[in-house]
């Protein structure tokens, strides 16, 4: 039998955490009990931290938004702050899981997972987000690309928790978009994503562009080149289909038993062309 | 146990036929009251579980399970060295051991039994038990598995590694090919289907006091069960019991044993504790049984004016290895190659073939959903060379009553495909369909295809196909229904309780059902074939009918009466039309001694007559069926062109059904099949390398959600079929059959690609639109 | 471990595993066999309870996180023997056929309704998506969802 401890404070989680450095720390459990489940894992103590307080729910801190790990998806889709601020997160959101595994699912778990498919990635990479890890004694924030450094794979120590993201406003972005392929409409896992946020000018020239895929490398991928290949230009099809050819450079994804290699390289680079769609409505 | 199903609600009227009165067992199952295989615990239970070879092919060098069995909370560790019987299983041909001797021949074969206080203590015993294989080379390919030298999955098999083949010419066969204007080929792959039932193989069993084993277990079958397990672990049938509750879904997965006879020889060990057995989803994926792969050659020949010349097909099914009931979907796919077709001259060639992959086995349309797959892509590539409307040359060679099918067999029975395909033709989506195409949005294709659909419920010419009803009026004046056919879903036990319902003109709230026990109910045949209601609803009609002639005749002697003529059945009661006086059923069941009250009836399905020039071997198998029903499907797909993922937006359906005896339940049979087949045709990718799995939970084998799940239209074409009960056929299998040929059919017609191996995956259906694009 | 909570209207105390899994409390220990379980890991819905009012997998929680919450189980919702509204519907729409499903999608229905209480048919599909089902094809749980939701909406305005 697992102990199973249910801290109320990040004060008390943090006594848990140095009494036994083996408790893993778990908040909806659909990740961590899928792999507890799978024999994956093997914590001899489990920390639940759905009652933490401190690390839950959305607060608008002027020029930036705290998100607390504990949030779930479904209280971020619900949540106005969030839609109006980052609708690219909460299309990203709308399309992860099912209802009920958003109902229990949690930005954090899905951040520290760490999974090229985790929906929320892309998003959070193109808002260049920042997660911030707390300990007992200290509290610092890194880029989620820093933090994210393999499949599975975080930058988090001993005895340290990830205690949410902080994403800056963007509001000059007036293009965001997010499209994911999966093998079936819902409860898919993503094959390709693509998370995207333009700013276009009046005239409908590209002036900032941020691009991010998941599915298609180790970690979601960025690509500068691509992002400055669009800078200037017009969201029409033939151009994006040349940018396209860019981002199959670009990404570096594997064969699995969802989808080839060569699938996700061609479709990482056809999603772009779905943003002519916004560029006509613009 | 075996306790006895009573309905509340619904009080108003009596049943009627035709009436789409809500099912029986709705109310317990929306409550969570209905007590499935998989709700059944005790206290004092002990769990059972297998430890499987999870290699391909191999030799069994040891099994060591001394650790396990000190294990603390371990109850036994049995092998095949603990079993009395034949430890063979199997429906035709017994050639799967129960717990594996000599040899694994697939990844999911069971080598060790254990028996444990708890869930864990198991895991942990079944952990324990070390294997000792010589690795043996495996077979992997049907058309390998043929060629000499291949490694052999039977060694003793007299025809190497085919289990069954067979070969039907009819008129001048291949010659025919020289007199045809046009001649289409076609390559054809068609994958694994898993059934993904929600209730995993599960069971419950005990050894009583007196040496019998009751199995209450999730199966099709129990009957056939009860004979199975006595065999394989040496107990006299009568030594075995097996009650079947409601399945949580089984759709041919269940036909056959699963977890019955580990349980039973469990319960032989467990000092007369109650043993339950339930496979977790990864473990029914690698040891159930699933829809069998196949690749099938065909080439199908026309005039110019598009009548249908000449046919060859070379059908070549994997079983896995083991029949389980391979041979018999292989027969049943042969007889179906050719589709509702006249087409006076064919070869066809079959192959049912041992590999070392997962067991192929009865899954809803038993081999007729691969041929139709194929056959009916054959029929609009002809049309598309003939540049003929897909629609219209079905209905020029469409078969009609009294004409024979492409292997000989005449069709007897009502035959609505003609009906089926004009209701198709006039309907909004294929009237308008070229305005709907046109108005598809940016990087977004349309297209619309049909199919046309056949197929034979029942055993066919040999084995026979019968039911034994029985019905009770109960000392409480109750209906009730002695139900020898498994409900698995499909709703038969309910129709039963409409058909003898309507009968003795009662409600619902006086019939009560006894389900599938093979102490209680009578032998009956499977829950499979389309033959449920047709088969047991005819037995049941005899049965109620005798007892509505006692009741009247008791009803007549108590009331004074000099005959039955004015004697009425009312709800709950016999009225005297005459006088107005009443006696209550409760009245009448109390004074009826049990055997006046109780009747039995016997019915026989009819088989097909024709002569046919076939093997004894194959139609002991089932070649030749007399009640068929028919169906024209319409699907309408949106392609996305960047992705390649294909929605179905619109699906229609017309099925000649015969008399649809509840059109609630028909639609629902309907559109469970669609569902079905539209996985099979666009997700259901059961994955399997060298013998390995590797689709092994729901996460990696996708079935479709209610997102990807089109609104479906399921029209009914009622013609009365004879020899039905009021006139029913059995519509349980024809739907699967339908969508994975109209939507390649409507996916070619979107963008000119046409997928010779399923399922249509974006990846695929991408990959295919860039090489036309390149070409 | 004690662990307290109300299940089904009534509090209760249950001495169990701090990790034995919620699904395996409620069938094994209390003999709730409503909430089915087909697959272990969240994939298919069966197993769906809810949690303080929304709609939760009792295969992927496990019982310490049950502590001062409220419980529904499909058991619990028809009282007095009258069915609620949206099992009524099920019946009456043919949402039922194998009915293994039935109970988690009742209960991902009712999580559903109280969010949106009108949901076009799209939005009904879409609060179903985790909830597989192999025998209907879906359509009449859209129906049963369909029509629940106008019945009881009605009985919720004066
Ligand atoms: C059926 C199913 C479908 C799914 N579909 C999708 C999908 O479509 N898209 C998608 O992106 N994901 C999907 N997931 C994965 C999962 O639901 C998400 O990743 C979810 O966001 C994880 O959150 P959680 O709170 O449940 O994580 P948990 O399981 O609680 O935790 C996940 C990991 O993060 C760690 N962790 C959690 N919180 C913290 C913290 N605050 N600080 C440090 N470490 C922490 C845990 O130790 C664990 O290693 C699916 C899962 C299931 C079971
Ligand atoms: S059993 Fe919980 S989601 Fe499948
Ligand atoms: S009714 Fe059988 S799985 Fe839904």
């Amino acid at each position: 039998m697992t102990q199973v401890l249910l801290p109320r404070a990040l004060d008390e989680l943090w006594d848990f955490l140095e009494e036994d450095p083996n408790t893993a720390v778990y908040s909806g459990g659909t990740d961590l009990l899928v792999n507890l489940r799978g024999g994956r894992i093997n914590p001899s103590r489990l920390a639940c931290l759905e009652r933490i307080e401190e690390i839950r729910g959305v607060r608008d801190a002027g020029a930036a938004v705290f998100i607390g790990a504990a949030t779930t998806h479904t209280h971020l889709l619900e949540n106005s702050l969030v839609s109006s601020e980052f609708p690219v997160l909460t299309k990203a959101i709308r399309v992860l899981a099912s209802p009920a595994i958003r109902n229990m699912g949690t930005i954090g778990g899905n951040i520290v997972n760490a999974s090229p498919a985790g929906d929320t990635l892309p998003p959070l990479y193109a808002l260049d987000a920042e997660v911030e890890i707390v300990s007992r004694k200290e509290a610092k924030r890194m880029p989620v690309s820093d933090f994210i450094v393999g499949p599975g794979r975080v930058r988090l120590g001993a005895n340290e928790i990830v205690k949410g993201v902080w994403i800056r406003k963007a509001p000059e972005f007036n293009v965001r978009h997010f499209e994911k392929v999966g093998l079936r409409k819902s409860q898919a896992c993503a094959v390709a994503s693509l998370a995207a946020a333009l700013s276009l000018s009046e005239g409908g020239k590209i002036e900032r562009a941020r691009l991010a895929w998941g599915s298609v490398g180790p970690t979601v991928v960025r690509s500068a080149e691509v992002e400055e290949a669009l800078l200037g230009r017009e969201l029409e099809i033939q151009m994006l289909a040349e940018v396209a050819r860019l981002v199959e450079r670009a990404v570096s994804p594997i064969d699995d038993v969802r989808a080839s290699a060569q699938y996700r390289r061609i479709v990482a680079g056809r999603l772009l062309l779905r943003l002519a769609e916004s560029g006509c409505k613009n | 146990m075996g306790e006895v199903r009573r309905h509340k609600r619904h009080s108003e009227g009596a049943l009627h036929i035709g009436a789409s009165t809500p099912r029986a067992d709705a109310y317990a199952k929306v409550t969570g009251a209905e007590k499935f295989a998989a709700d059944y615990y005790s206290s004092d239970m002990v769990w059972a579980g297998v430890k499987r070879g999870a290699a391909p092919h191999g030799v069994i060098k040891g099994i060591f399970t001394d650790e396990a069995c000190k294990a603390p909370g371990v109850i036994a560790v049995l092998t095949h060295r603990d079993i009395r019987g034949s430890n063979r299983q199997g429906v035709v041909r017994k050639d799967q051991p129960v717990l594996a001797d000599k040899k694994v021949r697939h990844c999911g074969d069971a080598v060790a039994l254990v028996l444990a206080e708890d869930r864990e203590t198991l895991l942990r015993a079944l952990d324990l038990i070390r294997l000792d294989l010589e690795a043996l080379p495996g077979v992997f390919d049907v058309e390998e598995a043929l060629k000499d030298g291949a490694p052999l999955v039977h060694e003793d098999n007299a025809g190497g590694n085919t289990l069954l083949e067979a070969h039907i010419q009819t008129g001048d066969g291949l010659t025919a090919f020289e007199r045809c204007d046009e001649v289409i080929e076609g390559r054809f792959e068609t994958p694994w289907q898993e059934h993904a039932y929600l209730e995993t193989e599960v069971g419950w069993a005990q050894q009583q006091n007196d040496g019998k084993v009751v199995i209450v277990a999730s199966t099709q079958t129990p009957f056939r069960d009860r004979a199975e397990v006595a065999e394989a672990i040496g107990l006299d049938l009568e030594q075995v019991r097996v009650i079947a509750p409601y399945t949580g879904g089984a759709f041919g997965g269940k036909d056959g044993i699963t977890v019955q006879t580990l349980l039973a020889l469990a319960a032989l060990h467990s000092n007369g504790r109650p043993v339950k057995m339930w496979w977790e989803r990864e473990e029914s994926f690698i040891a159930g049984t699933k829809r069998h792969p196949t690749r099938l050659y065909y080439r199908l020949g026309a005039k110019g004016d598009g009548v249908l010349h000449a046919l060859a097909a070379r059908l070549y099914f994997d079983t896995g290895p083991y029949d389980h009931l391979g041979g018999v979907v292989m027969t049943l796919a042969l007889e179906h190659a050719g589709g509702a077709y006249r087409i006076p001259h064919a070869l066809l060639d079959a192959w049912c073939v041992y590999t070392n992959n997962p067991i192929g086995g009865a899954f809803r349309a038993f081999g007729v959903t691969q041929v139709t797959a194929a056959m009916e892509q054959m029929m609009d590539m002809l049309a598309a060379r003939l540049d003929m409307d897909p629609l219209e040359l079905r209905l020029k060679n469409a078969l009609t009553r009294g004409e024979k099918t492409c292997v000989g067999v005449t069709l007897t029975g009502s035959t609505g495909l003609v009906e089926c395909l004009e209701r198709v033709e006039r309907h909004p989506l294929r009237t308008e369909r070229y305005a709907w195409k046109a108005a598809a949005g940016p990087f977004k294709r349309r297209g619309v295809g049909i199919a046309a659909l056949m197929h034979a419920a029942g055993y066919g010419t040999v084995v026979p196909d019968y039911a034994n009803a029985k019905i009770e009026l109960t000392p409480e004046g109750k209906i009730r229904i002695y139900c020898g056919v498994v409900d698995m879903g499909q709703g038969n036990a309910s129709a039963n309780a409409q058909i003898a319902g309507s009968i003795l003109n009662q409600n619902m709230d006086s019939m009560e059902l006894v389900l599938p026990d093979t102490d209680r109910t009578l032998p009956s045949g499977s829950a499979s074939a389309s033959r449920c209601t047709y088969t047991f609803g005819n037995a049941l009609i005899g049965a109620a009918e005798i007892l509505k002639n006692r009741i009247l005749q008791k009803a007549a002697d108590l009331l004074m009466a000099p005959s039955t003529d004015d004697l009425t059945l009312a709800p709950g009661k016999v009225v005297n039309r005459a006088t107005g006086a009443q006696i209550p059923l409760s009245r009448l069941g109390r004074l009826m001694a049990e055997s006046e009250r109780t009747a039995i009836s016997h019915f026989r399905a009819p088989v097909a007559k024709d002569r046919l020039d076939v093997t004894d071997e194959l139609r002991l198998h089932g070649l030749g069926h007399a009640v068929i029903s028919y169906g024209a499907h319409l699907a309408a797909v949106e392609v996305d062109e960047i992705t390649g993922a294909v929605e179905v937006v619109s699906y229609l359906s017309a099925t000649d059904c015969g008399r649809a005896l509840n059109p609630q339940i028909y639609e629902q049979q309907i559109h469970g099949g669609i569902c079905q087949g539209l996985g099979f045709a666009l997700f259901e990718d059961f994955r399997v390398e060298q013998g390995t799995v590797k689709s092994p939970d729901l996460a990696t084998y996708i079935i479709p959600t209610a997102p990807d799940t089109p609104n479906m239209e399921s029209l009914p074409v009622e013609l009365h079929e004879p020899t039905g009960p009021f006139g029913l056929k059995g519509v349980g299998e024809i739907a699967t059959n339908g969508p994975a040929p109209a939507v390649a059919n409507a996916l070619a017609d979107a963008c000119g690609i046409r997928m010779f191996r399923l399922p249509m995956t974006p990846e695929r259906v991408l990959l295919a639109l860039r090489g036309r694009e390149t070409r | 471990m004690k662990i307290d909570f109300r299940l089904n209207g009534a509090a209760i105390q249950v001495d169990c595993a701090a990790d034995r899994r919620v699904i395996d409390l409620l069938r094994e220990d209390l003999g709730l066999t409503g909430a089915k379980e087909s697959c272990g890991a969240g994939e298919c819905g069966s197993c769906a309870i809810l949690v303080d009012g929304e709609g939760k997998l009792s295969c992927l929680m496990l019982a310490a996180q049950l502590e001062g919450r409220e419980i529904t189980t499909v058991e619990g919702l028809a009282s007095e023997g009258r069915l609620h509204p949206l099992q009524e519907a099920f019946v009456e729409k043919g949402a039922v056929q194998c009915g293994f499903c039935t109970p988690g999608a009742v209960m991902a229905s009712l999580d559903l309704l109280r969010r949106n209480p009108n949901p076009a048919r799209a939005e009904i599909r879409e609060g179903l998506a985790g909830n597989l089902c192999r025998c209907t094809g879906y359509q009449k749980i859209i129906d049963a969802v369909e029509a629940a939701s106008k019945i009881m909406q009605r009985r919720e305005r004066p």
